[in-house]
């Protein structure tokens, strides 16, 4: 029965073909198809994670000889549900809000298509499959992306796209043939044994493979997931239709974190990989989130957010947490498209209200609203410190009582506090007129979704990663020595309670000293306003190449 | 004699300064078929030339292989006319089929290999000379808009691009990777790399042809056949990329 995820991708590669062939025919209604091929692979896909909830066995189904198959385990299964869902959604809402662009049964054509690679590639069972698939998704996004054939710069962003995929799709193609040297086989459970029987097999200049393919392996992830460096792409890419920023930050940007849990047997063999794939997710994170707070752009400030989702998604994976970053992407996946879909709706709201918030002297004036009030601040500091992390520490106790001998669930329990803390200090921020029914009202918000998030990220743990030892083996993995890591997180923690005295002590105060910005802080504006010039930098590297190929063209001109 | 050999076949597998020749010959015989013939056979007059070798080209060879593979990519990235793109691709590509020699693999797998780069760049060829008719010339970023004027030749155009410029599931694809498991590291970041050029080129020359708004008047698409005629030779192509070089992995 689990030979169904062969059909899988054969279903919207059928819808594919017929929306295409009986597009002349059936014109705009062709499309119809294409919906019905979404509905039966959400059903087919469906029925395989019913199977494995049940218990049936993990499987690699070959089509081929030496490559060419699709793994059922629970990662392909789970994401399999994901994606099916997440395209059938866009599929439906592009019905309507496509119908009046030209090449609209196109569209759906293309839909298909980067649907069913999508399913093979979180399914792949080998190396080629997986390239395959890989390098397709960068190519059929970089078509969906210049739908509108009018349109140079939708075309110019979207180039951006497939040439960041297709500098990732490089170190890939280096790994697999690095594993396929080291271990003679294309099959990835093959491959994963044989690391398992001899994980300290070394590669060219005595270098040990896993490393170096785990490596290379999170490179291409990082492209993929718009780690920073590798990320100008994402932010620019909203000249594309709306439905496809919508499959695209709700799955095809989660490819990167795909692609770590699935080369985990890789990673839990290596030393010190996990450390740089954390300070990389750490880095895009940090940067993701400034460059999202300082953008006026709406569709900039998403691609931002989206950026700074993936660094979360990725230092998960570096502290060990693979299932937490599954997690992590599904959640972020669902509530991102869910955001693009209705950017519609919001901006028809807009129109009806504009949102500005009224003045104290209006609302007391004419609305007869009381004055708001705020609590002294060494009281709400205290709240706002303490409260996230008691709710933290019991939450995961309940779940998981050994979980704080796990470095990575500590780094991941901090991220959690300084959250917290932020919700918190929100309402001490907002000011109103009740402030201690507000601050319950959210704790009590905080703690169910403390909780929700535990048990569901244990749940995904049990589920994906079901073989405890190896769960901590990975954590393992990710780990440093002990003295460094409570230094580490001494420090850190020093530094953001400080941070949050300070803030709380200066908004108190209403401290005008800095009222005007110093050279320092403006240098710094210019600089996140500009993007760290990284665009800027970009754009001048590939100018200076055009121009350096077309003198060699014009210095070579006799062939 | 085996050097004479391996300089001989440089020009038809070609190694710069060498491949000048090809491209320069290729620029003056502006008739499609001749182009074709060229694209067909060059190639593999190489190969023939190769199989009188005794032994394998040393690696200074497959060096000077992997150069010229780069230097062409790069030199296409900025090339307008479509004509010179397709010569520039066929040496690029053809420069690489010297790995194989290295690998000692057999000679038949040479010849599909030259095969499976060449077809695409015939095809290419014919879709520049309906260019050519129809525009007065096959340049990029001159007039644009071809997938609204001409939908049919655009689609074709755009899949045999990415045939060319060996995209999977293509038979350069899988010619790709079969030549990189047979490389050096070294050699692999230089194929990578040339790789890499292919599709910045490739998506260069359909962003100078097919995008934009609509150009001129009307103009005329090309046939219903001719485009069918395109589609079955690409589904055919890959097939044959599965069966044949997709196997040999």
């Amino acid at each position: 029965m689990d030979q169904l995820v062969l059909w899988l991708p054969a279903v919207p590669l059928a819808s594919a073909l017929l929306t295409f062939l009986l597009g002349d025919v059936l014109g705009k209604g062709a499309v119809r198809i294409s919906a019905a091929g979404g509905v039966l692979t959400l059903a087919l896909s469906a029925w395989l994670l019913g199977l494995i909830l049940l218990g049936e066995d993990t499987h690699l189904h070959m089509i081929g000889t030496s490559w060419g198959g699709l793994l059922f385990d629970p990662l392909s299964v789970l994401m399999t549900l994901l994606i099916a869902g997440v395209s059938l959604l866009v599929r439906i809402y592009s019905i309507r809000y496509m119908a009046e662009e030209a090449g609209y049964v196109r569209f759906f054509v293309l839909l298909d298509l980067m649907t069913a690679t999508l399913l093979i590639m979180v399914a792949a069972g080998d190396l080629i499959t997986l390239l395959i698939s890989w390098h397709l998704i960068g190519l059929l996004l970089y078509f969906l992306l210049g739908h509108d054939t009018r349109s140079h710069s939708a075309y110019r962003y979207g180039f951006w796209t497939l040439i960041t995929y297709r500098i990732g799709d490089l170190p890939l193609v280096m790994a697999a043939m690095l594993l396929f040297h080291s271990y003679d086989s294309w099959w990835l459970p093959e491959v994963f044994a044989g690391i398992a029987a001899d994980p300290d097999a070394v590669t060219f200049l005595g270098l040990p493979v896993v490393e170096v393919a785990g490596g290379l392996v999170a490179f291409s992830a990082f492209a993929r997931s718009a780690q920073f460096l590798l990320h100008t792409w994402l932010p620019y890419s909203m000249e594309g239709p709306t439905p496809v920023s919508a499959l695209m930050h709700a799955g095809i940007v989660n490819a990167g974190g795909i692609l770590i849990n699935r080369f985990a047997p890789v990673y839990v063999h290596t030393d010190g990989v996990l450390h740089w794939i954390f300070i990389v997710g750490l880095f895009t994170a940090i940067i993701g989130s400034v460059l999202m707070l300082s953008q006026n752009d709406v569709k900039k400030s998403l691609g931002y957010s989206t950026m700074g989702q993936m660094g979360f998604m990725v230092m998960e994976c570096g502290v060990g947490a693979f299932s937490l970053a599954v997690f992590h992407l599904i959640a972020h996946g669902l509530f991102k498209g869910t955001m693009f879909l209705n950017a519609g709706g919001v901006i028809g709201e807009a129109r009806r209200d504009d949102g500005v918030p009224k003045e104290d002297l209006y609302t007391f004036v004419v609305e007869r609203q009381a004055p708001t009030y705020k609590q002294p601040w060494p009281i709400m500091a205290a709240i706002t410190l303490a409260v996230p992390i008691f709710v933290l520490f019991l939450s995961h106790w309940a779940v998981a009582p050994d979980l704080f001998q796990k470095q990575g669930a500590i780094i991941l329990l901090f991220f959690g506090w300084v959250t917290g803390a932020q919700l918190l200090f929100s309402t001490y921020h907002i000011g109103t007129q009740n402030p201690w029914r507000l601050v319950g009202l959210i704790i009590i918000s905080f703690v169910i979704v403390v909780m929700g998030y535990t048990l569901i990220s244990h749940a995904f743990d049990l589920f994906l990663y079901p073989n405890s030892e190896f769960a901590a083996r990975l954590y393992q993995a990710a780990g440093i020595d002990i003295l460094s890591f409570d230094i580490l997180i001494s420090i850190a923690t020093l530094i953001i309670v400080l941070g949050w005295v300070r803030v709380y002590h200066q908004h108190r105060h209403q401290d005008h000293k800095n009222k005007y910005p110093g050279s320092l802080w403006l240098g710094f504006y210019a600089l996140i306003s500009r993007e760290f010039y990284i665009n800027d930098l970009y754009s001048w590297m590939s100018r200076n190449l055009l121009s350096a190929s077309t003198r060699l063209n014009v210095l070579l001109r006799w062939g | 004699m085996d050097t004479k050999i391996f300089l001989l076949a440089g020009v038809f597998l070609p190694l710069f300064p060498f491949s000048i020749i090809f491209n320069a010959l290729f620029e003056r015989l502006s008739h499609p078929i001749l182009r074709g013939i060229m694209l067909l056979f060059w190639p593999l007059i190489g190969i023939y030339l190769l199989q009188m070798a005794q032994r394998p080209p040393p690696d200074w060879i497959i060096a000077w292989a992997s150069a010229t593979a780069i230097l062409y990519g790069f030199r296409l990235i900025s090339m307008r006319d479509v004509g010179l793109w397709i010569g520039f691709l066929g040496t690029s590509a053809w420069a690489l089929l010297w790995v194989g020699f290295n690998a000692n693999i057999d000679h038949s797998r040479l010849y599909l290999s030259a095969l499976g780069f060449s077809t695409p760049l015939i095809m290419l060829l014919i879709l520049a000379a309906h260019i050519k008719v129809r525009f007065g010339a096959a340049y990029t970023y001159l007039y644009g808009g071809l997938a609204i004027t001409t939908p049919r030749l655009s689609g074709v155009l755009v899949f045999t691009v990415l045939a060319a410029t060996a995209a999977p599931i293509f038979p350069a694809f899988f010619i790709m990777l079969y030549n990189i498991t047979l490389s050096a590291p070294a050699v692999i970041i230089a194929m990578l790399t040339g790789w890499l050029l292919w599709a910045w080129a490739g998506a260069r020359l359909l962003q100078g042809l097919i995008v934009g708004p609509q150009a001129g008047g009307q103009i005329k698409d090309i046939s219903r056949k001719l485009a069918w005629l395109y589609i079955l030779l690409l589904n055919a192509m890959v097939l044959s990329g599965l069966y044949l070089p997709g196997k040999w992995l």
